[in-house]
């Protein structure tokens, strides 16, 4: 009896920072969210509801949603595609391997924003190499309909060494024997993926998918830095959204109704995982 | 001696440092904010210099601002809502004004400016820098949007500078399918501020407006006709590339001042770089008025710059000293002479000098004069924001334009009940 009871002791410091740090801004951004605010104005005043039913009916909400969700739907599934194939490769024995690794976390390691910067190079109509190398004269940044492809392409790119590396470490912990069990018992290649490896790197694999799911979700620097949102907000996320309305038009009432909205869908999506963890667990 | 030598010495080092530190202190130094000085610094370094030798005790340090408009407005609403004393004079854009002076940001100017001398500038930026019939600002140079034409290709196949919109399609069209990679008309359609100040120059040229008697008249018939015009520019005339769509100033200027093109859209800075040496348009372009639509009246987006004072400054009298040298007819003189920054004062559109040096400022006289200013209201910035993608997608065909204008109408009453 004793000593879960001073544990729980032990815990209430680490609650209280806790709670002072998330719980505390989330509840004032909540309650934020409920007013008419314009802070160089000094206009604030309590609206209820009325932020809540203009997003509802606020069709530039709604492109932000199913930007966000395309461009998480897409990068996530190609970055695991990828990603998983590359630790495969990785795992094999061969000569310089360790450097290999080392290139292939490259990517991971450029600040974004300088990465976005450089792809934006890329992919510049007249100067571009990818034009250069296409023979083609395509406006990735600037048509409607090549610009969020254009944004998920580096964004793969970028976060594909991460998600790599992480399924790397998880393949090596699988107990060497299963495979030279299978091996004996005649198992093919494709066999061994499917019974050995992928139940046993789902926990890793679920971890990886929380992680890049929630970044993705809540994209800003790359697709800020790399197209602004723009053209014609084709690729403006629900970040990018809150953050202009926040800090460009200066609206903190209906920004931080943006922000709850972000904060509920990332909440509903973690929730979501942690369960789908928990049974794989199990 | 010896010993005593080396001693008199620091005690004169000593002292004198006290002397410096001391006159330091009877010295002034005011924050000039703006923005990158277009072409070459040397003649504005000049200016500053002038003026701290001829106000001992002040001296001036300037410091350049981010390129992008919107990232300037950003440092300034940051740094003045956190009550920033780092800087006291600031350069604006002639759409902030307001909205600075709203928010309490401005010293209040009107007392440097008489009744007479307020005449002495143009119209526009003087609405553009009061605010409930008080002066924050001091109009400090001016720009509206004109046309550039191919002066040697339009006499080529017989046509004067079009007057209204649809002549500029039909001399474009005329043209380009006569002659080789040419395109007929650009101008500046990415998501940004200078898309709007596009659109409202279709807008008011077919009577339309976005706040008519303090009314959001933006989704009105007028202007739902003028931007679906924008649209056919590309899609049905196909006298516009679709490259506009992403293209601000300067790389319309670019293609237009290598010869590509018939028409464009720009701001008068364009018209000092085509005529230099070894340009390949030089002595071709000649500059218009906006055309306009028959029921509306040709109409140029007013631009420019304009000088306030932050309030939290600490030495206002010498940042006003400073402001009335900047915005002085004979400062102005010289920067339109070596920088070719347009005077906002009218006067100078008849000095000898800086026709003989300019013979093109002449005509943008009359331009200046009709210039119209955005909305002048606190709230412009916030309507612009939620204006710019709407335009985008319209011209890029991703919205209709009544879709898209209704959806502006939507997000500007919606921003304006604020006020209520």
């Amino acid at each position: 009896m004793k000593e879960p009871e001073s544990g729980n002791r032990f815990v209430v410091p680490a609650l209280l920072l806790l709670s002072l740090v998330t719980v505390y801004p989330l509840i004032y951004v909540f309650y934020l969210s409920l007013q008419r605010r314009l802070l160089i104005f000094d206009i604030s005043r309590f609206v209820g509801l009325d932020n809540y039913i203009f997003l509802l009916r606020d069709d530039r909400f709604w492109n932000a949603m199913k930007n966000t969700a395309y461009f998480t739907v897409v990068s996530v599934s190609l970055e695991l595609l990828f990603g998983l194939s590359i630790a495969l490769l990785l795992n094999r024995q061969f000569r310089f391997r360790g450097l290999v690794r080392a290139i292939v976390l490259i990517p991971w390691a450029i600040p974004t924003v300088v990465s976005a910067r450089m792809w934006e190079w890329i992919y510049n109509t007249d100067f571009g190499i990818l034009n250069y190398l296409l023979g083609t004269e395509i406006n990735w940044l600037g048509s409607p309909s090549w610009a969020m492809n254009a944004a998920i392409f580096m964004d793969v790119w970028k976060t594909t060494p991460f998600v790599a590396i992480l399924l790397t470490a998880g393949l090596q912990i699988i107990p060497r024997d299963l495979y030279q069990a299978a091996m004996i018992d005649g198992a093919g290649s494709w066999a061994v993926f499917r019974k050995i490896t992928l139940p046993l790197l789902k926990p890793v694999i679920l971890v990886v998918l929380i992680f890049r799911t929630l970044d993705a979700f809540r994209v800003f620097d790359a697709v800020y830095v790399l197209t602004g949102g723009g053209p014609a907000n084709t690729t403006e996320t629900l970040s990018i959204y809150a953050y202009k309305v926040l800090f460009q038009t200066l609206q903190f009432g209906y920004g931080s109704t943006l922000s709850v909205i972000v904060f509920l869908c990332t909440g509903g999506i973690s929730l979501f995982y942690v369960k789908l963890l928990s049974r794989g667990m199990k | 001696m010896r010993r005593l030598l080396p001693s008199l010495l620091i005690f004169l080092i000593i002292i004198n440092c006290a002397k410096a530190d001391r006159d330091k202190k009877d010295v002034v130094t005011i924050i000039f904010k703006h923005g990158k000085i277009a072409g070459d610094p040397e003649p504005f370094r000049q200016l500053l210099e002038r003026f701290e030798k001829e106000n001992p005790g002040i001296k001036i340090k300037d410091e350049t601002l981010p390129a992008s408009t919107d990232e300037q407005h950003q440092f300034y609403v940051i740094n003045l809502e956190g009550k920033s004393s780092d800087f006291d004079v600031l350069s604006m854009d002639v759409i902030w004004v307001p909205e600075f002076a709203r928010a309490g940001w401005l010293r209040d100017l009107s007392h440097l400016l008489s009744e007479k001398e307020r005449d002495e500038f143009f119209e526009g930026p003087m609405q553009a820098v009061s605010y409930k019939g008080r002066v924050y600002a001091i109009p400090w140079y001016i720009d509206a949007g004109v046309l550039y034409y191919r002066k040697d290709l339009l006499q080529k196949y017989g046509f004067k500078p079009p007057e209204t919109w649809q002549e500029l399609v039909k001399i474009a069209q005329h043209i380009i399918s006569r002659e080789k990679r040419l395109y007929g008309f650009i101008w500046q359609g990415k998501q940004y501020e200078g898309l709007v100040c596009n659109a409202l120059e279709y807008f008011w040229s077919n009577g339309g407006d976005i706040l008519k008697d303090g009314k959001v008249v933006i989704d009105s018939p007028e202007n739902i006709e003028a931007l679906s015009f924008m649209r056919d520019l590309i899609a049905k005339y196909k006298i516009t590339p679709p490259l506009v769509t992403t293209a601000t100033e300067e790389p319309t200027r670019h293609i237009f001042g290598s010869g590509r093109a018939v028409f464009m859209r720009n701001w008068p800075y364009a018209w000092n770089i085509f005529e230099k040496d070894g340009s390949p348009v030089k002595g071709k372009v000649g500059v218009a008025p906006m055309p306009s639509f028959p029921k509306g009246r040709s109409a140029s987006t007013l631009g420019g710059w304009q000088l306030g004072i932050n309030r939290y400054s600490r030495h206002p009298e010498a940042a006003e000293r400073f402001v009335k040298f900047l915005t002085s007819g004979e400062a102005q003189k010289t920067l339109a002479l070596t920088i070719g920054y347009k005077p906002t004062r009218k006067s100078l559109y008849k000095d000898r000098d800086l026709i003989e040096k300019q013979p093109f400022i002449v005509g943008l006289y009359e331009v200046f004069l009709n210039a119209r200013p955005r909305p002048v209201s606190p709230y412009y910035m916030m309507m612009s924001q939620v204006l710019q993608p709407e335009l985008s997608a319209a011209i890029a065909g991703i919205k209709t334009p009544d879709e898209a204008l209704k959806s502006a109408r939507r997000h500007i009453d919606h921003i304006l009940e604020a006020e209520k």
